[in-house]
């Protein structure tokens, strides 16, 4: 019996001849649809930053949003379906919560990743228990916080697996945001520094002109904690590129 | 038996008895300076006028700079104790870290809290060293309720140990005293004392005495005789 590629793509929990599980796979390239989104590490902080598609000028701004509160240390953005990413960061403020509660500490940002990354196997098509997912996130998330070891930046793709960075791009426009951030990074960047060339990257990789309307913006300090950024604060960064 | 049970009218009160509790003494006390805890407890396990145990301390040491001392019922310290390590141990591998002192803390006090109305019968004090360095003193209830302190006793003889410290380590009740802080070498002569002392009065508290020494460096255990009868 000989099975080409189209037909293990069918189950979500069949590993093809050669141990792939193309669900997943096809996931991952969910993502390359998705909106850029950058985050970037710095010894004084995080930041992130992201493209937001306004495809109407009927469209609120204000109502697409792709940056999140975990809680006041942690922040998220996010690339993919956006729809996707409600369960995973209302389980990432619960976790964070349930932390807080238990053991009167913030919760490390790896910790949060983790937690969250448990979530993303747990879908499959046959005997499922009501609530469960019957196919594989479509969407990557980039977690960026405070913790006793410092500012972090952790990525975490739809197979659950996830890796820290320095500094990482998701999104349509991740592969050129990858490099040109592979060029520009240098560990003594300074946050201010980070907060200018995420949108300088941005607007490389956007299709539309880049203005304080379609990009949204987020930094994680260790004095200011999580703190989106308002649309004049983002002119003024605007400005200086 | 039948008969027995005709007796009874419907309606008629009665009574039936159920305890699932039971106390077994035991004195545990802490005492912490700027860069120590002392956590101490006697030795003895008895229930009623009988002794059940010479040797069997009270302290348990969580992490390499925690001590819990347990008094109260036996079988609910070991089944919090057995329960609190496997928390300790599910938290390094979530978390990939030594729980703090303070964390420890907070912690014991959710699990206290959870069994609100049928408690864990066991009085808590957590000895150690907290984030900065400094020696740290947490006191419990038994359903939960707790406070971070420089001196707590509890268990059996701990009413009676209690002003002790409050006068020697509180300067509580002195006139024109000078508060100078407490050295380690002082502290463990005061555990010795005020333990003497509670073997003296409290038929529950004897045996011998075991103290436990934290800094930065890890546990140090120091024992000490106490009177048998």
């Amino acid at each position: 019996m000989f099975l080409t590629r189209s037909e293990y793509d069918r189950g979500v929990n069949t590993f093809s001849p050669e141990g792939r599980l193309f669900q997943v796979e096809y996931a991952i390239e969910a993502i390359k649809l998705g909106s850029t989104a950058i985050g970037i590490q710095t010894n004084e902080g995080v930041v992130l930053a992201v493209e937001k598609r306004v495809t109407s000028p009927l469209i609120e701004p204000s109502s697409i949003e792709k940056i999140m509160e975990v809680d006041t240390h942690i922040g998220c953005a996010m690339s993919g379906l956006i729809a996707d990413s409600r369960t995973m960061i209302d389980r990432a403020r619960v976790e964070a919560q349930n932390h807080w509660f238990t053991y009167n500490e913030r919760m490390s940002v790896e910790s949060i990743t983790q937690a969250v990354s448990n979530l993303a196997l747990q879908f499959g098509d046959d005997d499922a228990d009501p609530g469960a997912m019957s196919r594989p996130f479509g969407v990557a998330l980039l977690f960026a916080g405070i913790d006793p070891k410092g500012p972090q930046l952790f990525h975490m793709d739809p197979s659950g697996t996830f890796i820290q960075y320095d500094a990482k791009a998701i999104g349509s426009g991740s592969e050129g945001a990858q490099q040109a951030l592979q060029d520009t990074y240098h560990k003594s960047m300074t946050l201010k520094e980070a907060c200018k060339e995420s949108l300088v990257i941005l607007k490389q990789v956007m299709e539309e002109k880049l203005n304080a309307t379609n990009v949204e913006m987020a930094t994680v300090t260790p004095q200011r904690m999580f703190k989106m950024f308002s649309k004049e604060e983002i002119e003024g960064i605007i400005k200086d590129i | 038996m039948s008969l027995q049970m005709e007796q009874h009218e419907y309606g008629t009160p009665m009574q039936r008895y159920w305890s699932p509790y039971a106390m077994n003494g035991g004195t545990g006390l802490a005492v912490s300076g700027a860069d120590f805890a002392i956590v101490a407890s006697d030795s003895r396990l008895s229930e009623g006028f009988s002794i059940h145990s010479r040797d069997a301390p009270k302290t348990y040491q969580l992490t390499d700079t925690t001590v819990l001392s347990c008094a109260g019922f036996h079988g609910d310290i070991l089944a919090l104790t057995k329960y609190l390590e496997a928390r300790l141990q599910m938290y390094e591998h979530e978390h990939n870290k030594k729980m703090s002192t303070s964390a420890i803390a907070a912690m014991l006090s959710t699990i206290l809290y959870y069994k609100r109305f049928f408690p864990y019968y066991v009085y808590n004090i957590i000895g150690g060293i907290d984030d900065e360095g400094k020696g740290c003193i947490y006191s419990f209830d038994p359903v939960g309720s707790y406070e971070r302190e420089t001196y707590r006793a509890g268990g059996s003889a701990g009413s009676i140990l209690q002003p002790l410290l409050d006068n020697q380590i509180g300067f509580k009740n002195q006139q024109g005293v000078v508060k100078t802080p407490l050295t380690l070498q002082k502290a463990v002569q005061l555990v010795k004392d005020v333990f003497i002392s509670a073997a003296e009065r409290d038929i529950y508290t004897g045996d011998s005495l075991v103290i436990r020494i934290i800094t930065k460096d890890g546990v140090k255990t120091e024992t000490f005789p106490l009177r048998r009868d």
